[in-house]
């Protein structure tokens, strides 16, 4: 028969991997941030010094509120779109269906170094087939990225145009676990197509329209690839969100000590999400 | 403008044709014209990049823009990049089967939150920016940054817990008397788990193995900061380099980019349904 410790040794190869780098890092990391760091090297303990050295940085407030601009306008404007989107595949045929998914899911499966820079060629270089278009009907050049509003506009696109087909296909699972029979008895009931939606369809997709709004704020606060191809954070701050502040304080000014205590913070806020998104996931044991 | 055969079959919002193909046409130009413009850019000479206006297909197609771009030792981040993919693939699935089959179908103690542990750390493991620096100086204490396993091994453990939740969900279809008739045989657990369990789930493996290989290929954060050494750089750090050597050379920028998507690409084109499906048995991962 089965000892009790029969499972716990086919586990161990795979926690020993996720200790080593996921879980570990973040207690060393902890106790890092509370010494100070001198050239990468720990030495005396000062407690939460290093905490408060972000907060009376002069930079931190306007990093905060760009990062929350940037994500919330871009996980309303995806889950928006990519609802309106899942409707409308989900009534397709189920070829044609398939076939938008797998358009609209290429920038997403594409690196977003790859997706970024493709993006930024077609639609912002001033060669590019936008401008070059815009051009050819004798339009005036826009430089997108000269501006702070049109480049965090830019920036919000390319987040949301990235992971529109992640969401898309989360909802679309969604819609299709619906069972017919609510949306037939509400239309022999005489509910319009809006009706229907809002009190049938609706309440029967909170679940995974929460967990699509839970991955993509994870996503999008922890996004140093678009900034960093797009804009590098520019033009002056205006596109610089928290990730990547974090990693330029680390890798551009060596400054770790404030680069791990912004990462922790940014840690305590992506487990509080992680913790909505555990509550709310079916998961069974 | 769309025959009646491709007319909705239900219309819950009531949209008219024309406007669908619009939207269709709209999705289409977003999603697929960086691709091919990409791909035609990288095609052309500098003095057909700078034409106005721009030619589609009228150009003297060449492949100079690639020939530079290998001349800077892209082959070799190419060559990187499959082998830690290839590794990472083939370690998620060695590690990912075991725990799976262990939370599927063993009681120990523990059990509960370590499942918990996992599910949390599905889109934990997003978190790159956060979870870089800790992991970084940590590394860095151990020692473990610049080696050739670095990437192969950090990539391995982003992608486990998806990989696990992934296959555990496919067991969890396998009936369990199947398990037990092999029991009553005398086979073994590891017995079981290899030639009953294993041949049924091969679509989960399918789905959690594309996963990884996608997931590692693309990865850019760690890739960046892990490894200086350009013998052990992967593909994405490579082209994030060209940005900087290339300036506003869109030419061999574009080569690099069109041969970073290749893989995912032909990935996607041979095993596009396992993505769709894995997505949405992971049902996590932006």
């Amino acid at each position: 028969m089965t000892s009790r410790s029969t499972g716990l040794l086919y586990i161990v190869p795979a926690f020993s991997a996720l200790l080593l780098v996921l879980f570990s890092p973040v207690f060393y990391g902890v106790w890092f941030s509370l010494h100070h760091i001198r050239f990468g090297t720990v030495g005396n303990f000062v407690g939460l010094r290093n905490y408060s050295y972000l907060l009376t940085d002069p930079t931190f407030s306007g990093t905060i509120s760009r990062t929350v601009f940037h994500t919330s306008l871009s996980v309303i404007l995806t889950v928006a779109i990519s609802l309106a989107l899942a409707l409308w595949v989900h009534s397709l045929p189920p070829r044609r269906g398939f076939l938008v998914q797998m358009i609209v899911i290429i920038p997403w499966i594409t690196s977003t170094v790859v997706a970024t820079l493709l993006f930024k060629w077609v639609f912002v270089s001033d060669i590019g087939m936008a401008m070059s278009i815009l051009r050819m009907l004798n339009l005036p050049d826009i430089q997108f990225l000269n501006d702070p509003n049109s480049a965090m506009g830019l920036l919000i696109a390319v987040s949301v145009w990235k992971r529109l087909g992640y969401a898309l296909i989360i909802l679309l699972a969604g819609l299709k676990s619906i069972p017919e029979d609510y949306i037939e008895a509400a239309s022999l009931d005489g509910a319009g197509a809006w009706q229907t939606f809002q009190h049938i369809i609706l309440p029967l997709l909170k679940t995974p329209l929460l967990l699509v709004v839970i991955v993509l704020t994870l996503s999008n606060i922890n996004t140093v690839e678009s900034p960093l191809v797009l804009t590098g954070g520019g033009p002056g701050s205006a596109t610089r969100i928290l990730a990547i502040d974090v990693f330029d304080r680390a890798f551009v000014n060596y400054d770790l000590a404030s680069a791990t205590s912004l990462a922790l913070i940014m840690f305590l806020c992506n487990v509080l999400l992680v913790l909505a998104y555990v509550r709310l996931s079916k998961w069974k044991v | 403008m769309k025959s009646a055969a491709t007319m909705p079959r239900r219309t819950l919002v009531p949209w008219k044709g024309v406007l669908v193909g619009l939207l269709f046409g709209c999705l289409v130009v977003l999603n697929l014209a960086p691709l091919i413009w990409g791909f035609l850019t990288s095609l052309k000479s500098e003095a057909d990049l700078f034409r106005f206006p721009p030619t589609l297909f009228d150009f003297e197609p060449t492949l100079e823009n690639y020939r530079r771009v290998f001349a800077s030792g892209f082959g070799q981040s190419l060559a990187v990049s499959l082998t830690y993919s290839t590794i990472t693939v083939v370690m998620v699935l060695l590690l990912g089967v075991p725990a799976a089959y262990a939370f599927d179908r063993f009681k120990f103690p523990g059990r509960k939150p370590l499942l918990l542990l996992v599910v949390a750390s599905i889109p934990l493991s997003l978190g790159a920016a956060a979870l870089l620096i800790p992991n970084y100086i940590y590394f860095l204490k151990l020692g473990l940054t610049n080696h050739f396993y670095t990437l192969p091994l950090i990539y391995t453990a982003h992608q486990l817990p998806m990989a696990i939740w992934i296959i555990k969900g496919t067991m969890e279809g396998i009936p369990r008397e199947l398990d037990e008739a092999a029991i009553a045989d005398g086979a073994g657990h590891f017995t079981i788990l290899r030639l009953v369990i294993l041949p049924l789930i091969l679509p989960g493996l399918g789905a959690a193995g594309v996963m990884a290989f996608v997931g590692s290929w693309n990865e850019f954060v760690a890739s960046t900061v892990m490894v200086d050494n350009p013998a052990l750089r992967p593909v994405q750090p490579a082209i994030y380099n060209f940005i900087g050597y290339f300036g506003r050379e869109w030419g061999p920028l574009s080569a690099a980019a069109i041969l970073g998507i290749l893989p995912i690409l032909i990935v996607f084109t041979l095993l596009g349904r396992l993505i769709v499906s894995g997505l949405t048995k992971g049902s996590v991962k932006g």
